[in-house]
């Protein structure tokens, strides 16, 4: 009894410890395209490896958030940062925010969420301008049924010069309809990227990266 | 006459009490907060409402007449019940073809489901509404100001549950909600036009008192004690008893036959429940409004207290105390 | 063999553990909120259920019968784990959106139902096409739960849009839509097999 109980786990151990091996690097593999799919997604093309480059940067409240900088060769293209807020509607919300060297948000990937579904869940796409996907029936009869224009998109606007909080509360973004709370922990969060970006090591006040000194002139020009 | 003989099982006096009699009561009952809905919110008022009206009872009819092969019912108002109080639960500016999914899911899944009128277990109208609730959050709670008040048409605002829970400065006076001068769904506006309501349907014995002043005792009670320790605007027990749907939900929604308990003490309990889970819903849930889920909750829990709450049985004497 | 297709189809119609047996809820509610989803819970489900009936017809004289219970488990275990671990390897976007479900197939009832009311007790290839035949009823109910869910509630199908999005009654995504939809499958589907 007890024998072939021992035999069928050495069986099973053996087995696992097999597949264990064979899928070991794609798992870990497929973890770090993952991440990496996600920085692509925000900043503009880069030729470097931005996760082996991160640094933390500390925010106000005393914790910190990663910064990846995206490099193509030696100069910085822009970062992104992983940023998050607790005060969403069911809880924490976690984005990747990318911005250029200009300050500006290039893109931004909601990388985890709890929020309500058709509601909260809205900010994936709310914030970015919109684009009008066709659905079958609007093809096959060639209408369109329009969506209702809103001043939404962070995207190409920085925080520095446009108020990154929703209308309501004298900001420039229109909120989620029915959706205040999770719209204000979203601007949280991109406003706390860009406040761990501005402080980050590579970043210079005048709002450009640090530059090689020769380009810097060439700018000025 | 050819049959002069007829032999009938008991009863063999009869009250003359019937569905249809007592569902036309809770119609007249309904007229002025209808009344009201038509002074504040015009048009769209009387459109939503026909059209919930109508679409209910198209419901009902296809499906006792073709799915389940009956005799159609929808003569004995219960149908137009549903409808009028679907309507009267959602804001002025919703769009027909939402109403018409509700009305589907109220008739559809919340009462012929279950074998129609006196089987479900759910009050159907509030069904519907928490049906469209969840899958149309945002057309369901954008509130359009109601006309007489709105600076431009199709303004929105937020109802006072939710400055209650966001926004406690901009709380509207406790006269504007009782005359009804608030945005909010349709048939909740005015605390009076509903009382009114519930003195005609207490006259006319087509109900209780049981149900609807023990939830409102609940409610009231239970914000009063949290109003002492925290005496904030959003704990005031006169604008939790008459804002939102409490009223409109404790005179007409939680009074529904098929769906709360017989006994009346088993009716006490019940109202006791919605009351308490009302309050808590309001005051520590992520909903501003918390009267559709306590209802809901406790329609579940009827056949619960029905069980241990029995009602005196016909000509049974109570034993000796 | 007319046995072993019918036992094949029994799976499918007379036995179909969603709308017949009502067995594994759990995976059938939770995992359905997309058509695509409930057929790769299915598939995944499915192969557990063929390699642990396969395997354990084929052991069931060596398991003495006062541990069999455990045995079934690591075996059923064993394939789960394998099922996870390739999942993430390869289709690391699907198993974030099962998440939690895959490893929870060890606890498929249907999985070890199989196992102990016909595996332990019939032939190899008899369990063999038990298993195909019960998987491949849970995958097609789980598919079409998975249709009507992602139909009625984002007016896609697929992935593929058929109405705008803004008409589509979320509800049906969320939990209280699961049991909607199924409760009228299952309705459906007595109709339809009485006749």
């Amino acid at each position: 009894m007890l024998l072939s109980l021992l035999f069928i786990c050495l069986l099973a151990a053996g087995l696992l410890a097999k597949v264990n091996d064979m899928t070991e690097k794609p798992i870990s593999d497929a973890k770090a395209l993952k991440l990496e799919e996600a920085i692509k997604n925000v900043v503009p093309p880069f030729d470097n490896n931005p996760v082996n480059e991160s640094y933390k940067v500390a925010t106000e409240k005393g914790d910190s958030l990663i910064v990846y900088p995206a490099k193509k060769g030696d100069d910085v293209v822009g970062f992104a940062v992983n940023s998050y807020s607790d005060d969403g509607f069911a809880g924490n919300i976690q984005v990747m925010v990318g911005f250029d060297t200009q300050d500006n948000v290039v893109n931004y990937a909601v990388l985890a969420h709890a929020e309500t579904p058709g509601l909260g869940s809205q900010m994936v796409d709310w914030f970015k301008p919109q684009v009008q996907e066709l659905s079958l029936i609007e093809k096959i009869f060639g209408f369109e049924i329009k969506k209702t224009e809103t001043k939404s998109s962070i995207i190409g606007k920085s925080p520095g010069t446009t108020n990154f909080s929703v209308s309501k509360d004298g900001g420039d973004i229109d909120a989620i309809s029915a959706s205040t709370i999770t719209s204000r922990a979203f601007l949280e969060a991109v406003n706390k990227a860009y406040a761990a970006y501005t402080q980050s090591e590579n970043y210079t006040s005048t709002g450009a990266t640090i530059v090689p000194e020769e380009d810097a002139t060439e700018i000025k020009e | 006459m050819e049959n002069k003989l007829v032999v009938s099982p008991s009863p063999h006096v009869h009250s003359g009490d019937t569905i249809a009699k007592n569902m036309y009561g809770v119609l007249i009952a309904l007229v002025p907060a209808f009344l009201v809905s038509l002074y504040v919110f015009g048009l769209n008022a009387l459109i939503l409402t026909v059209a919930s009206v109508l679409f209910c009872v198209i419901t009902e009819y296809v499906i006792q007449r073709y799915m389940l092969k009956r005799i159609p019912t929808i003569a004995d108002g219960s149908a137009i019940i549903t409808g009028i109080l679907l309507a009267f639960n959602v804001p002025s500016n919703l769009p027909l073809w939402i109403l018409a999914i509700g009305a589907i899911a109220a008739i559809g899944i919340g009462k012929m489901s279950f074998g129609g009128l006196g089987n479900n277990i759910f009050n159907p109208a509030l069904l519907g509404r928490v049906f469209l609730l969840i899958s149309f959050p945002t057309q369901m709670t954008s509130w359009p100001l109601p006309s007489t008040m709105a600076p431009v048409d199709g303004a929105t605002a937020a109802t006072v549950l939710e400055n209650m829970k966001y926004n406690p400065e901009a709380l509207s006076s406790v006269s504007d909600m009782f005359f009804g001068l608030e945005s909010g769904s349709i048939g909740e506006m005015s605390a009076m036009a509903l009382l009114l309501g519930l003195i005609y349907m207490l006259w006319k014995r087509i109900i209780t008192w049981h149900i609807p002043v023990s939830i409102l005792v609940t409610v009231g009670l239970f914000t009063a004690s949290i109003y002492l320790f925290d005496p904030s605007p959003a704990n005031n027990p006169l604008i939790h008893l008459l804002s939102g749907g409490l009223l409109l939900g404790a005179i007409f929604m939680a009074t529904d036959y098929a769906t709360s308990p017989l006994s009346k003490n088993g009716m006490l309990i019940y109202g006791v429940g919605i009351g308490v889970v009302t309050v808590c819903i309001r005051l520590w849930g992520a909903y501003p409004e918390g009267v559709s889920f306590a209802i809901l909750l406790m329609n579940a829990l009827t056949p619960l207290i029905n069980m241990y709450v029995k009602p005196k049985r016909f000509g049974e004497v109570v034993k000796n105390v | 063999m007319t046995k072993n297709i019918r036992i094949l189809i029994n799976g499918v119609v007379k036995d179909n553990p969603v709308f017949v047996l009502l067995l594994g809820m759990c995976p059938t509610l939770a995992t359905t909120s997309s058509a695509i989803n409930g057929m790769s819970m299915g598939l995944a489900t499915m192969f557990v259920l063929v390699c642990s009936n396969l395997v354990i017809a084929s052991l069931k004289n060596f398991i003495p019968d006062l541990v069999r219970i455990p045995a079934f488990i690591v075996i059923i275990a064993t394939f789960v784990t394998i099922v996870e671990m390739v999942m993430n390897a390869y289709l690391p976007a699907l198993a974030d959106s099962l998440g939690i479900f895959i490893p929870l197939i060890v606890v498929n009832c249907i999985v070890l139902g199989r196992a102990e009311a016909f595996a332990a007790k019939n032939t190899v290839l008899s369990s063999l096409f038990d298993g195909v035949g019960i998987g491949l009823g849970f995958t097609l109910a789980l598919t079409l739960l998975g249709v009507v869910r992602e139909f009625m509630g984002s007016g896609r199908m697929f992935s593929v849009s058929f109405f705008p999005e803004d008409f589509g009654v979320t509800l049906f995504i969320l939990a209280p839509g699961a049991f909607i939809a199924l409760g009228y499958l299952v309705a459906i589907f007595n109709k339809l097999q009485r006749k």
